[in-house]
C-alpha cells in the first residue's frame, strides 16, 4: 500500500491545472499566517471556512459555493442567509469536512485565522487556501481581516470604498450621537447575561469596535488584560463596574426579551442603574458576538441606528 | 482460564512447549510463546481489518468504488480520487487504526494487570490530563507548542505524577489507578475552567480535542505513533509469558518464582507509553479500550491474553467507529470520540447491570 | 479538658466534637459574608454587617454574600450527607457521588433539558434528580456485583467508566445545540454565586422527603455496617434499606446540582473528616457530616472568590484541586478498608 510520491504530484499539479482552466490569468500573491500564497486573479469557485470570510466575499459581490454553519445554527447567520441561498455546508465552526470542501472543486479557500496546521497541510493541496495572519484582538482587526480577504478576492479598491462608505455612515450617527446624547452619558458594555454573572466582551471585539466607531465609549470593567483575549465571567459584586449608560445584552437565541426577562429575575441585575433607566438594548449574539465583516457592520449599525431613533429622546 | 501448563519465565523453555503453542526463541533469553490458535485468529482479523479499509477509503462525502480504491492505491484513478484517497483519507485510516490498536493493546494490559475489566487506561486520568494541557495550547494560554506535543507532555506528567504521589504501582496497580483518577478530575476540572474562561469561538477550536477526533491529525505524530506501537508489540510479545501469569494471585505468581512488582511495572510503562501517544494523536477516545478487548476476549473464548487479537479488534472498531460519524450525518462529521462513546456505551452498562459478571478476567 | 481529643475517635464523645464544629462553621459564615471578590473590604463590610454601610455595600453584604453563603450551607450539607450515605450503602470509602457518575447523569439530564429549550436561569430541579437517580441505579448495579469478595476500588472504576460516558453522551447531545454548548460551559464547573433563594425554596420540598428517607433507614443502616446477615438478623430488610437510601442521595446530589452545578468530592472529603473524628459509626458519622460540609464548601467559596479578582474561580475546579489528594490519602493510609 506504498504511494508512488512522484507521480502523484505530477497528476495534482495537472489537477490544480485543470481546476483553473482556460483562464490563464495572471496571479498575484497573498501573504498569509502560513506564508505567501499565489492566487489567481480571477477566482470563481470560493469556498469560505469563517464567517468573515463568508461576509467580505458576498460584500465584494461574490456568491461563495459553501460555508461552515454559524454557531448555535445548521446554516449560515441569519443576517446574511437571503443572500446565499441554496449554500452548501461544509462544517460547522467546530469542525470543518475536508472531503466535502474537495467535493466543491474550488480555486480559492477563505480560512479563519485560527485554522490549525495540520487542516491548513491538507486544505492548501485542494485550492490556494488563505488564513491571514491573527490581528489578534486589537481595535480594528475586522477590517485588517476584510482586507486580506479583499486581496485575496483581487478586490482591494473595492474593498476600500465599502469599508469608506462604512465609517461615513459611522460618522453620521456618531453627529448625531453627538448631538442628541451629552458626552458624559456615552459609555456602554457589551454583555451576555450567565446566573454567575454578566460576561463582558472585550472592548476590542468587532461589535464593541463598532459601537465604538459611532461615539460610545466602551467600558469592559478593565477585566479583559492586555494579550487575553477572553471574555470573562464577572463577580457579581464587581457588577457596578459595568453599570455604564448603555447596555447592550447579547443572546444566543433569537428571543432577546426572554433573555432580557430571565436576567431582571435576577436581584443584582435590575438594580443596575443602567436597567432601571431601560437602556438596556437587546442584540443578536449570532451577530453581535460571533460574525464580523462589512455586512455584519452595515446590519450592526442598522441596530444602533435603530436605538438612536427609539431610546435617545 | 488458562489450563495450560505454563514453563516459568526464568527458566529456558526448551524443555517443553505446551500443546497448542509454538515456541520462538531468539538467541538464549528471548522466548516467545505463541499459541497457534492465535495466530489463525489474527490473520482473519488481519484480513477483516485489510478488507475494511479498502471499504473506508472508498465512503464518504465523496463515494469511491472499492475498484477504483484498488485502482488509487495503484497509482491510477482520476485525480480527484488519488487526492480524496491518499491525502484525506488513508491519513484518518492510519491514525485510525493505529490509535485502535493502542488504545486497545493498552486497555488489555491494564484489564489484566487489574483484573477488572472496567479498568481501562482512559479513566486513570491520562487523557484528561492530555486533554487539559492540549486545550491550553489551543486556547493560548501563552504556550506556543503544537496541541499534539502538548497532549504527550500533559500524558508523560499525568503518569510521573500519578506514579510520584502512589509511590509505585501497588497491589494490582490500584494504588496507581485511583492516583490517575485524581490526576483525572482535576485536569478535566482545569479542561473545563480553560474552556469557560475563553471565548466560544477559541472554545470551539479546542473542541476536537475534548472529545476526540481523527480530522487532519498531526502526521508527524501519527508516524511516532506507528513507531511505538511496533516497538510495544514487540515487548508485549517478549513478555508475554509473564503477562499471562497476572491473572493469578499475588502468592501464585510468587511461588512460581516470578518477580510480581517487576511485570507490573512493565506492563504499566507499556500500557502508559501507548496510551499517551494515542492520546497525543486522537485527544480522549478512551471507550475503545473497553470494547476492543473484549471483543478479542470472546474470539479468544477467554483462553489466555489475547494481545495481539486486542490491538486489531480495537484498530478495526475505530476504524468503524470513524467511518460511522464521517457518513451517517454526512456533511456534519460527528468526532469518532462521540461515536464511540455511543457504541461502547450500552455495552458498559451491559457490563454495570449484569448481575454476576466473571468478576476475573 | 482536651482528654477527649486523645480518646480514639470512636470513644469521642459525639456532643462536643459537634458543638466546636459548629462553632467553626459560624465562623465560616462570619468571614464568608466579610471576603469577597468586590472593592468592598473586610473592614468595611464588618462596618455594614453592624448597621453602618451605605445601600450598595448593604446590597452586597446582605444580598449576594448572604445569599451565596446560604447556598453554599445547602450544598455543603446535602453533598456531605450524600456522601456519607452513599459510602454506608456501598460500604465503600471511595464511594462519592461525583465519582460514582450521579453528577455526570445529573449533568447529562441538564444538558438534555437545555438541549429542549430551558435556560440554566430556569432550570427545573426535577431535571437534575432523576439525572442523578439514573446514576445512581448503574451505580447500584455496580455495587451489587461486587458480590462477595468486597473491591473498593471496582466500584470505583465502574463510576469513573460510567462518568466517562456520560460526559461523552453530554458532548454529543451538546454537538447538536450551541446554545446549550454555550451556556453549559458555565454551569458545568460549578460555582455557588448567583443563584437566588428561590431556587432554594423550590429544592426544598424534595429536600423534606430525603430527610424522611434517612430517618426511616438510619438505624438500619448501621446494623447493615456489621454485614447483611446481621441486619437480616436483627430483622431489618437490606434491599429496602438501600433502595430507600438510592433515592435520598438522588434527591440530595440532585438538588446540590441542579442549584450549584456538579461540585466533585465534597462527598468523599466530609465523610472522610468526620470519620476520623469521630470514628466509623454511621450514626455518629452522619451528624458531624452536617457542619463539615457546609465548613468546606463556603470555605473553598471564599477561596475561590479571593484568588481570581475581579473574576472569580468556579468552586468545581477548586473543590477538584482539595478533593483528589483526599482521595490518594485514603487510598494510601489504609490500604483500602472496608466499612
Amino acid at each position: 500500500m506504498t504511494f508512488n510520491r512522484p507521480i502523484f504530484k505530477k497528476i495534482l499539479l495537472c489537477a490544480c491545472l485543470a481546476t483553473s482552466l482556460g483562464t490563464f490569468a495572471a496571479e498575484h500573491t497573498v501573504n498569509t499566517k502560513y506564508g505567501n500564497v499565489k492566487v489567481n486573479d480571477d477566482v470563481k469557485r470560493i469556498v469560505t471556512l469563517s464567517e468573515d470570510a463568508l461576509d467580505s466575499a458576498i460584500a465584494l459581490g461574490f456568491k461563495p459555493l459553501a460555508a461552515v454553519a454559524t454557531r448555535g445554527g445548521d446554516s449560515v447567520a441569519e443576517y446574511i442567509q437571503e443572500r446565499v441561498e441554496g449554500i452548501s455546508i461544509v462544517g460547522t465552526s467546530r469542525q470543518n469536512n475536508l472531503e466535502a470542501i474537495a467535493a466543491q472543486r474550488p480555486d480559492l479557500i477563505l480560512a479563519s485565522a485560527s485554522l490549525s496546521k495540520d487542516q491548513y497541510s491538507i486544505l492548501s493541496k485542494i485550492a490556494p487556501t488563505i488564513v491571514p495572519n491573527s490581528p489578534g484582538m486589537v481595535a480594528d482587526a475586522w477590517i485588517t481581516l476584510a482586507q486580506v480577504y479583499a486581496d485575496a478576492l483581487n478586490k482591494t479598491e473595492e474593498m476600500n470604498v465599502i469599508l469608506a462608505d462604512i465609517e461615513k455612515r459611522a460618522s453620521n450617527l456618531k453627529d448625531k450621537i453627538a448631538t442628541k446624547l451629552p458626552e458624559a452619558e456615552r459609555s456602554a458594555t457589551l454583555a451576555r447575561w450567565m446566573p454567575q454573572g454578566p460576561v463582558v466582551m472585550s472592548s476590542q471585539i468587532f461589535s464593541t469596535d463598532m459601537l465604538a466607531s459611532v461615539g460610545f465609549e466602551i467600558n469592559d470593567a478593565g477585566v479583559i488584560k492586555e494579550g487575553r483575549p477572553h471574555s470573562s465571567p464577572l463577580s457579581l459584586e464587581n457588577l457596578s463596574k459595568v453599570d455604564s449608560d448603555w447596555l447592550f445584552l447579547a443572546t444566543l437565541n433569537t428571543e432577546g426579551k426572554d433573555a432580557l426577562d430571565a436576567a431582571k429575575t435576577s436581584p443584582s441585575f435590575s438594580r443596575l442603574n443602567v436597567v432601571k433607566n431601560d437602556h438596556v438594548v437587546t442584540v443578536n449574539g449570532q451577530l453581535w458576538t460571533s460574525a464580523a465583516g462589512p455586512l455584519a457592520a452595515h446590519a450592526i449599525l442598522d441596530n444602533i441606528q435603530t436605538v438612536i431613533d427609539t431610546k435617545i429622546k | 482460564m488458562i489450563n495450560h501448563s505454563l514453563s516459568m519465565p526464568d527458566t529456558p523453555l526448551d524443555a517443553s512447549t505446551p500443546d497448542g503453542y509454538r515456541l520462538i526463541s531468539i538467541g538464549q533469553y528471548a522466548h516467545i510463546l505463541i499459541e497457534k490458535q492465535a495466530i489463525i485468529r489474527n490473520t482473519w482479523l488481519l484480513i477483516l481489518l485489510f478488507c475494511a479499509s479498502v471499504i473506508t477509503l472508498g465512503s464518504g462525502t465523496m463515494a469511491i468504488s472499492p475498484k477504483e480504491v484498488v485502482a488509487v492505491l495503484f497509482g491510477q484513478g482520476n485525480t480527484m480520487s488519488q487526492f480524496i484517497v491518499q491525502d484525506i483519507r488513508f491519513p484518518r485510516l492510519m491514525a485510525a487504526i493505529y490509535t485502535g490498536a493502542a488504545f486497545s493493546l493498552a486497555g488489555c494490559l491494564m484489564q489484566t494487570m487489574a483484573r477488572n475489566r472496567l479498568a481501562t487506561p482512559g479513566i486513570i486520568g491520562i487523557d484528561n490530563a492530555a486533554m487539559a494541557f492540549a486545550v491550553s495550547s489551543v486556547v493560548g494560554m501563552g504556550i506556543s507548542l503544537a496541541p499534539s506535543f502538548m497532549a504527550l507532555a500533559g500524558a508523560a506528567t499525568a503518569t510521573a505524577l500519578a506514579f510520584g504521589l502512589a509511590g509505585g504501582s501497588g497491589t494490582r496497580g490500584y494504588r496507581f489507578i485511583v492516583a490517575g483518577i485524581g490526576i483525572g478530575a482535576i485536569a478535566g476540572s482545569v479542561t473545563q475552567l480553560l474552556l469557560s474562561q475563553v471565548s466560544i469561538d477559541v472554545a470551539n477550536s479546542a473542541y476536537p480535542w475534548t472529545v476526540g477526533s481523527l480530522s487532519a491529525r498531526d502526521p508527524f505524530m501519527v508516524n511516532v505513533l506507528g513507531i511505538g506501537i511496533a516497538i510495544c508489540v514487540i515487548g508485549c510479545l517478549l513478555f508475554s509469558t509473564q503477562f499471562a501469569l497476572l491473572p493469578f494471585s499475588d502468592q501464585v505468581i510468587t511461588g512460581l518464582g516470578a518477580n510480581i512488582k517487576h511485570i507490573r511495572i512493565i506492563a504499566l510503562i507499556l500500557c502508559i507509553t501507548l496510551t499517551g501517544l494515542a492520546v497525543a494523536v486522537a485527544g480522549p477516545v478512551g471507550l475503545v479500550a473497553l470494547v476492543g478487548p473484549e471483543i478479542a476476549r470472546v474470539l479468544s473464548r477467554y483462553r489466555g491474553i489475547p494481545l495481539i487479537s486486542s490491538a486489531l479488534t480495537g484498530a478495526l472498531v475505530m476504524m468503524l467507529s470513524d467511518l460511522f460519524g464521517r457518513t451517517v450525518l454526512s456533511p456534519i462529521e460527528l468526532p469518532v470520540g462521540i461515536v464511540t462513546a455511543v457504541v461502547g456505551g450500552p455495552y458498559l452498562i451491559w457490563i454495570l447491570v449484569r448481575r454476576s459478571s466473571r468478576s476475573s478476567l | 479538658m482536651l482528654s477527649w481529643f486523645i480518646k480514639t475517635p470512636a470513644q469521642r464523645p459525639l456532643f462536643y466534637v459537634l458543638v466546636s464544629a459548629l462553632l467553626v462553621l459560624a465562623l465560616c459564615c462570619l468571614l464568608s459574608l466579610l471576603f469577597g471578590a468586590g472593592g468592598l473590604t473586610p473592614q468595611a463590610s464588618l462596618q455594614t454587617l453592624l448597621g453602618n454601610g451605605t445601600a450598595d455595600d448593604e446590597f452586597t453584604v446582605f444580598h449576594l454574600r448572604s445569599t451565596r453563603t446560604l447556598i453554599g450551607l445547602f450544598v455543603g450539607l446535602t453533598l456531605g450527607i450524600a456522601g456519607a450515605l452513599m459510602q454506608a450503602v456501598a460500604r465503600n470509602p471511595l464511594a462519592e457521588p461525583g465519582l460514582l457518575g450521579v453528577s455526570a447523569g445529573s449533568s447529562f439530564a441538564v444538558a438534555m433539558a437545555l438541549v429542549m429549550g430551558a435556560s440554566t436561569a430556569t432550570l427545573t430541579v426535577g431535571i437534575a434528580q432523576l439525572g442523578a437517580l439514573i446514576g445512581c441505579i448503574c451505580v447500584l448495579g455496580a455495587a451489587r456485583m461486587q458480590g462477595q469478595h468486597n473491591d473498593p476500588i471496582r466500584l470505583v472504576l465502574a463510576g469513573a467508566a460510567l462518568s466517562s460516558l456520560l460526559l461523552a453522551m453530554t458532548s454529543l447531545i451538546l454537538l447538536f445545540d450551541q446554545r446549550a454548548a454555550d451556556e453549559i460551559r458555565f454551569w458545568v464547573t460549578g460555582s455557588v454565586a448567583g443563584r437566588d433563594t428561590n431556587t432554594l425554596m423550590s429544592v426544598l420540598p424534595s429536600m423534606l422527603v430525603a430527610v424522611a428517607c434517612i430517618l426511616y433507614s438510619a438505624k438500619p443502616l448501621a446494623s447493615l455496617a456489621l454485614g447483611e446477615r446481621v441486619a437480616i438478623g436483627l430483622g431489618h430488610k437490606p434491599r429496602r434499606i438501600r433502595g430507600v437510601i438510592i433515592v435520598a442521595v438522588a434527591l440530595l446530589v440532585g438538588g446540590a446540582t441542579a442549584i450549584a452545578g456538579p461540585v466533585a468530592f465534597i462527598g468523599l472529603v466530609v465523610p472522610f473528616a468526620a470519620r476520623a473524628l469521630v470514628g466509623p459509626d454511621i450514626r455518629r458519622t452522619l451528624w458531624l457530616c452536617l457542619p463539615l460540609g457546609p465548613i468546606i464548601v463556603i470555605t473553598a467559596d471564599i477561596i475561590s472568590r479571593l484568588v481570581a479578582q475581579p473574576a472569580e474561580m468556579p468552586l468545581g475546579v477548586l473543590t477538584a484541586i482539595v478533593g483528589a489528594p483526599v482521595l490518594l490519602l485514603i487510598v494510601r493510609s489504609r490500604r483500602l478498608p472496608t466499612l
